[in-house]
């Protein structure tokens, strides 16, 4: 993969990025969210959530905006869950990948001090690309959660993956 | 103080102590007049030992918990013996997702050895997927250094799901916990 992989903060002129994959069915098929019909709830998304968030992060691809990727607080200070999303163009070149090895490193660089341990990824079982990042990624997979997620009206199994601040960072 | 997954019962049955029957633990609601029954367990240092509370000194706040946190809560039983007062208390907590709530239970030292905490665990799977609307999960998080309480899980029907390295914190120390789940479609043992 050619192109340089970089994460920033995100800001409200990122908005227009975000809209390439927040509206797009695909993308949003393994997310939490439907896909955004308009800029109005998605900036309200931006302003209220991503902005203030203890770690979010724009991807950048040669310089442009193509994803983000987050984690996020649990109820345990030593625990955090991690997020991501990619616009549809940018798949299947090593992206996503790159990003999480980029975020685990910064990410505990900046919360290992206040008592983070543990990063955790959640992926829906029949979603294996999205196993294989968090795999090449270095986490390791701890098994696999029955009926444990509400997802668009069913509850789905899901495979547990977690990389430790012991655990070696992949090169 | 809440009921958590991980007692230290001694599941090991001592010379003369029968094991407990299903039919012999029953579970109701608790009252506000349970304080006391209570207090046997909950000012136990060894019954804390494992648990994110720490012993309770006198009935006061162990009442304001009552009140507060058990009449309110949606689903928190009693274990019962023969005599209708309490050993023991088993709780099934909701989450952030409506299909999956947390086990927790805790018995008195005095009850420990006689698989009381597996019948109540029993119990409570044949019943609360009934009594609770759209859950289809129970799990439940045990230390992995509490292999007494793992096996309560394990008679009572639960699935070993995975070890969660450095999971959560109980009393200050971050934990590797085993995962346990049982689904609404999962047989219920004997």
């Amino acid at each position: 993969m050619a192109e340089e992989v970089t994460i920033r903060r995100f800001e409200l002129s990122d908005m227009d990025a975000m809209m390439a994959w927040a509206s797009d069915p695909q993308v949003a098929a393994f997310c939490r969210w439907e896909p955004y019909a308009s800029t109005g709830p998605l900036l309200a998304f931006l302003r209220d959530t991503v902005l203030p968030h203890p770690w979010f992060r724009a991807i950048c691809v040669s310089g442009a905006v193509v994803g983000a990727v987050s984690v996020s607080p649990t109820p345990e200070r030593c625990r955090g869950e991690l997020g991501y999303v990619l616009a549809r163009a940018h798949w299947g070149k090593g992206v996503a990948t790159a990003t999480v090895r980029r975020a685990l490193r910064d990410v505990f660089a900046e919360l290992e001090p206040e008592g983070l341990r543990r990063v955790e990824a959640l992926v829906d079982v029949g979603n294996p690309a999205s196993q294989r990042v968090a795999e090449k990624a270095g986490f390791r997979r701890e098994g696999e959660l029955r009926r444990h997620y509400w997802h668009k009206g069913r509850a789905r199994d899901m495979v547990m993956y977690s990389f430790l601040s012991s655990d070696p960072l992949p090169e | 103080m809440e009921a958590t997954a991980t007692p230290s019962t001694q599941e090991e049955v001592k010379p003369g102590t029968a094991k407990v029957t299903v039919a012999e633990v029953t579970l109701r609601k608790f009252e506000v007049s349970d304080v006391d029954a209570m207090m046997a367990w909950a000012s136990d240092p060894q019954v804390a030992a494992p648990c994110r509370w720490d012993a309770y000194e006198s009935t006061e706040p162990l009442l304001a918990f009552i009140r507060d946190v058990v009449l309110p809560h949606p689903w928190f039983r009693a274990i019962c013996l023969e005599s209708g007062r309490p050993v023991g208390a088993v709780s099934v907590s909701p989450t952030g997702d409506p299909c999956r709530a947390e086990l927790g239970y805790v018995l008195a030292r005095a009850h420990w050895g006689r698989g009381v905490a597996t019948a109540a665990v029993k119990r409570t799977v044949a019943t609360v997927f009934a009594e609770v609307q759209r859950l289809e999960r129970v799990e439940a998080l045990v230390d992995v250094a509490n292999p007494a309480s793992q096996r309560v899980l394990e008679k009572a029907g639960f699935t070993r799901e995975a070890v969660l390295r450095k999971y959560s914190a109980v009393k200050g120390i971050v934990r590797d916990m085993v995962m346990f789940s049982f689904i609404d479609t999962d047989p219920v043992p004997e």
